[in-house]
């Protein structure tokens, strides 16, 4: 199981890059890093998965005792959670952006932004 | 003590205090940021001096209560510290110059700037690779944010260019952090370090990935092009924080990541780190928008920076100071380079030339510049001296020479940008002066100056900043307001004070030179009393190029020689710059300088190999085969200084359009720190080959064309001020020539023409700039028949003539006298002809001086000019004094000298003195029974033909004609111009500008280079991020290729 989840994350992070270097339109570019975004927190939650665990909660069916051997590792799912909070706060910015840009030139073509350069 | 979790604690809690206020409040909001930024630095600084002062150990903080690798911890030791005051300083300071901006967006851009400066702090102190992550996207997110505070428009595009390339980075970060967890089982950086990653099942490729986010974040070249877009275009208070803050921090995480990665990985970030530096600093030769090459210049350094951290192996103790210095360096002047762009109104870089309505501005600036070069007393100064020192110890000699190249390029165009600023024609309302943003920029100023002092207090080799010359000379800056009279008479006294308080400790050898360079100096500095006002500027520079003068000759330690060469190289430079026409002039002399200097340091550091502390007496007992690589360097470096040929580009330039009072300082004076050094180097080193040359011998090959080339190249100039400076050329090619001789005489004729070549050379210019200065021009065609209205400056040239050339009577003839002893006794014949052949081409161009300028017709519309000022013809005339005392009696100079040079060369060849006569080998010369012969014989003759021409008619003016033609160009009819046209004809090949052409193809190749390679940075976001993926794979090929 886990190995289709990693290769799935990995699929989808290609995927997402992919997307974000061949689109023009900035609002497909932000889409395309989300897609790769999942795509890594898909890698993060099968690298910490193990064969035959229980989730790190600790109730009446996992006694504190046993939890050593009988949850998967909780850090993996925690960076998860960190990293969605901080890709929304990057995706938020980066529609900031893709107004802002829209508002200045009436385009959300990325790649009329070339007055810089050189 | 308060934790330093409070510094983080306060920035977060600052930022959402902000959020619940009103959105339409200002002042309070601002009063609060202020207030938090302030803290945060005041905790800073509070654990910073407990750390530096009061030896506290680093403390660490345990998040959440436990130890890692359960919770997160930070680290807070002297670099933390350091570098978080460092960033809340530029953030607080940021924050009082953005004052109107922050004004007009109100609390959200203030509190997006509280978390930009604490999420800095954090990438600091972190110990914990998520929770770097964490921080670094942070940062990402304010930067983002912050970017468009600016009012160019074009930050929007930046800002997009900016997160598309962080995106992509953040991606390599997570997959690189949880690989590198899954294959050591914590996310403690110190438990991974231990852990060893590179011999873990996957943890190499984990670590790579991490690391190169890490570095990319770095703006390593080449994807850096969307940090050169916001440096370019985002509010110059935000880029000031971009370049120093960030990245100060980046580098510290890119440093914690090398704790990792272990020594393995340290060739990676050098080869990443100079890559970066040297093509960040040539690109930014061809860029003309301040902030972008303040850009260029912001990635260089960090690029410097992490080859620093890649030489941590071999630095050890010195790891902090060394790269604390160049940090601190590059933050505090680009802090102070950004903060000041904001008060020049437009965006090119001549437009910085408003700062000169503002004197102040313009020492801020040279401040900062000199900060960012590393020149003396900065700390990056003592920083780059001791990088030298360990890479040349441990034999990274191709390192070295590549981090010296790229300084070379930066200091090139800082100076080049210094000239415009002090050159070109300033725009009205060019500077949009506020006093808090001149008093932010100012307070750069002030750190500058005390972390000069902290780095020389810290450092192994004394504290410049308590050079008492230097002081001196530094002291000319308070005291600017003052008239120049004034000032001239305080610099003058100095000088002499200095020279009596010396004057017992001096050996006969630092005793001529000092003689020359102290005394001989004031002397030339009576010519200033002519200037009237208060001259601004001119004894800050001058007194530093005497202080270093002072410096050197007593320099014991190669470090306070080469200080001393910098500090009268620096000197020399701003004072050459105030000719009227120099700008280009000075910058070549002092990128040649500089270039010589590196070499110099260069050979001290390969020298030493190692040694903390090299006396120049160990020069002697460098081993094998090391020996004959110094001498070439350290030779080639104090040839540059006496312009011998090859390296001579500079001088004709530098000494013609130099003021009238500084041509005979720079010329008469200056040249001589050349010889110096060569007199040091070949008192030590004595001779050496390599491969199977002997190298002393190329020296007298040098010698001896430079004294040809120089003296041809000076009978064909018009200018008669070019005339003199290539001239000089030719007579330290004499002097060269007699060191390299490696005889007693030829030594003593060296020393010689120290002496002859200050007094005449010195006299010559001054008379040469008082004519110029009534004539108005300082071509000599334009010139003829002054002798009846400047009989003075007549005779001075007359007088310094004949002692040039080398004809009896004068010290010139001393001087040959010597000289033709000397080649007697050694075995080179070739190079002892051309230089024989020198000689009469000599006369010539004297010839052609007196001539064309004294004799001949009176131009109509110079019937009235008088004789040159009183206070430039004084010192000429105490020069004709001292040529004919020296003249007659030269033993009182050089008997002591003789003496004490016969412990070089075993008594061989030296000379007899008895009472009047001297005598050699082979032959005597009496210098007064010669004086008695020469005046009989000129006396008759000349009464002689006064009796034979009592007749004669004078030709009246235009008692000629063109065939009833009017001349297309009047002036080529004029007899002297092109005064030696048939030897033009004869020897012209021989004056083609082959080395001049030689340097401007180098320095067009790099510029066209750079400016054809900068189209690379297309302007396209999503270009860049390719840029990003390759540098990605290409560091993968080359560090990875072929492990798991």
């Amino acid at each position: 199981m886990d190995w289709i989840a990693m290769a799935t994350g990995f699929i989808l992070i290609l995927m997402g890059l992919y997307g974000a270097l061949t689109e023009r339109n900035i609002l497909r570019i932000i889409v395309s890093f989300t897609v790769a975004n999942t795509g890594v927190n898909l890698v993060l939650v099968a690298v910490g998965y193990m064969h035959g665990r229980t989730a790190p909660i600790l109730d009446k069916t996992v006694p504190v005792a046993e939890a050593v051997a009988r949850i998967i590792d909780p850090v993996p799912q925690a960076l998860v959670l960190t990293a969605i909070v901080i890709g929304l706060g990057v995706t938020a910015m980066m529609l900031t952006y893709a107004y802002k840009l829209y508002e200045e030139k009436g385009t959300l073509d990325v790649s009329k932004c070339r007055d810089l350069k050189w | 003590m308060v934790s330093p979790m409070y510094i983080i604690a306060a920035g977060l809690g600052g930022a959402f205090l902000l959020g619940l206020l009103p959105n339409k409040w200002r002042t309070i909001p601002y009063a609060i940021t202020l207030a938090i930024l302030g803290i945060m630095a005041w905790i800073a600084g509070s654990w910073l001096y407990a750390f530096a002062v009061q030896g506290a150990a680093s403390v660490e903080i345990f998040t959440a209560g436990t130890q890692p690798p359960f919770a997160i911890n930070f680290r807070v030791g002297l670099a933390e510290a350091s570098l978080a005051l460092l960033t809340t300083l530029v953030g607080l300071h940021s924050a009082l110059y953005m004052k109107d901006t922050l004004f007009k967006q109100g609390r959200q851009a203030m509190a997006v700037l509280l978390i930009f400066i604490m999420a800095l702090c954090g990438v600091i102190f972190t110990r914990d690779v998520f929770n770097l992550f964490v921080f670094m996207e942070l940062v990402v997110i304010a930067t983002a944010g912050l970017v468009l505070l600016s009012a160019d428009r074009r930050a929007l595009g930046a800002g997009i260019k900016y997160l598309i390339v962080s995106q992509l980075v953040s991606i390599l970060l997570l997959v690189g952090i949880i690989f590198l967890y899954h294959a050591t089982g914590t996310l403690n950086i110190d438990d991974m370090a231990a852990a060893q990653v590179n011999l873990l099942q996957g943890g190499a490729m984990a670590f790579f990935l991490l690391f190169v986010a890490v570095l990319a974040e770095l703006k390593p070249f080449p994807a850096n092009g969307w940090g050169l877009d916001i440096y370019e275009s985002a509010h110059p208070a935000f880029s000031a924080i971009f370049s120093t803050a960030t990245g100060g921090a980046t580098i510290y995480a890119a440093d914690k990541m090398l704790q990792i990665g272990g020594a393995e990985w340290l060739p990676a970030a050098t080869a990443i780190g100079i890559v970066t530096f040297v093509a960040a600093n040539i690109f930014a030769l061809v860029q003309n928008n301040d902030r972008r090459l303040l850009g260029y210049s912001s990635v260089a350094q960090i690029g410097l920076l992490l080859t620093v951290a890649g030489q941590r192996d071999i630095l050890g103790d010195a790891y902090y100071y060394v790269a604390g210095g160049i940090l601190l360096a590059h933050a505090v002047s680009k802090a102070g380079l950004f903060w000041l762009s904001g008060l020049v109104a437009q965006r090119e870089l001549t437009d910085w030339a408003a700062l000169r309505s503002q004197p102040v501005l313009v020492f801020a600036f040279a401040t900062f510049l000199a900060l960012l070069v590393g020149l003396p007393p900065f700390p990056g100064f003592y920083a780059k001296w001791d990088l030298a020192h360990h890479l040349a110890a441990e034999g990274r000699l191709w390192l070295l020479g590549l981090i010296l190249f790229g300084a070379l390029v930066e200091a090139a165009y800082l100076f080049r940008w210094f000239g415009y600023v002090i050159k070109r024609e300033a725009r009205e309302n060019g500077l949009a002066w506020q006093s808090v943003k001149a008093d932010v920029a100012f307070s750069a100023v002030i750190v500058a100056w005390l972390l000069a002092y902290l780095w020389g207090h810290l450092s192994g080799h004394g504290n410049l900043l308590h050079a008492v010359p230097l002081l001196f000379a530094l002291l000319f800056l308070p005291l600017d307001w003052l008239p120049a009279k004034l000032k001239n008479v305080l610099a003058i006294s100095g000088l002499l004070y200095w020279f009596y308080l010396n004057y017992p400790s001096y050996d006969p050898l630092q005793l001529i030179f000092a003689a020359v360079m102290l005394p001989g100096g004031a002397l030339i500095l009576l010519a200033s009393f002519q200037t009237q006002k208060r001259r601004v500027g001119f004894y800050p520079a001058a007194m530093l190029m005497f202080a270093g003068l002072a410096m050197l000759i007593v320099a014991k330690s190669s470090f306070d020689f080469f200080a001393a060469w910098e500090l009268l190289t620096v000197g020399s430079y701003f004072l050459i710059l105030r000719g009227k026409h120099s700008e280009p002039h000075a910058l070549s002399y002092l990128v040649f300088s500089l270039g010589g200097a590196f070499l110099i340091l260069a050979g001290f550091a390969i020298a030493a190999q190692g040694a903390p502390d090299f006396k120049l007496a160990a020069l002697a007992q460098v081993a094998q085969p090391y020996a004959p690589w110094v001498f070439a360097m350290l030779a080639i470096g104090f040839m540059t200084k006496t312009a011998a040929v090859g390296v001579h580009i500079w001088l004709p330039g530098a000494h013609a359009e130099a003021e009238t009072d500084v041509s005979p300082m720079v010329s008469g004076i200056l040249l001589k720190a050349g010889l110096f050094g060569l007199f040091m180097l070949l008192i030590t080193m004595g001779k050496q080959q390599l491969y199977g040359v002997e190298l002393t011998y190329v020296m007298l090959w040098i010698g001896a064309i430079s004294a040809l080339i120089g003296n041809l190249m000076a009978i064909f100039q018009e200018d008669a001020k070019r005339l003199l400076a290539y001239s000089s050329i030719g007579q330290m090619g004499y002097a060269v020539f007699g060191l390299a001789l490696m005889n007693h005489l030829g030594w003593l004729m060296a020393l010689m023409f120290v002496i002859n070549h200050y007094i005449y050379k010195s006299m010559l210019f001054l008379s040469v700039g008082g004519i110029a200065k009534r004539t108005g021009t300082r071509l000599m065609y334009r010139m003829g028949g002054l002798i009846t209205l400047m009989p003075l400056s007549f005779i001075a040239v007359m007088i310094g003539i004949i002692a040039m050339s080398g004809v009896p009577p004068l010290s010139g003839f001393g001087g040959r006298w010597i000289f033709y002893n000397a080649i007697m006794t050694a075995e080179y014949r070739l190079p002892m002809v051309i230089v024989f052949l020198a000689g009469p081409i000599a006369f010539l161009y004297l010839f052609r001086l007196i001539h064309t300028i004294f004799l001949g017709q009176l131009k109509d519309e110079m019937r009235k000019i008088k004789e040159a000022p009183f206070w430039i013809v004084l010192p000429q005339m105490i020069f004709v004094v001292a040529l004919m005392v020296f003249a007659l009696v030269p033993g009182l100079a050089l008997r002591k000298v003789d003496l004490y040079m016969t412990q070089f060369f075993a008594g061989n060849g030296h000379l007899n003195w008895e009472g009047l006569t001297i005598s050699s080998d082979f032959g005597y010369w009496n210098p007064v029974a010669i004086m008695v012969i020469i005046g009989v014989i000129f006396m008759t003759l000349f009464l002689w033909l006064l009796f034979v021409n009592r007749k004669a008619q004078p030709v009246k003016q235009f008692n000629i004609v063109f065939s009833g033609e009017r001349p297309f160009r009047p002036e080529t009819t004029h007899f002297a111009w092109n005064f030696f046209a048939p030897y033009r004809k004869a020897l012209g090949f021989l004056t083609q500008p082959l080395v001049t052409i030689f340097w401007e193809t180098v320095s067009e190749l790099l510029h066209s280079a750079a400016d054809i390679l900068r189209r690379f940075y297309t302007g396209n976001g999503q270009t860049y991020a390719i840029h990003l993926l390759g540098f990605v794979i290409i560091v993968y090929m080359l560090w990875m290729g072929g492990k798991p």
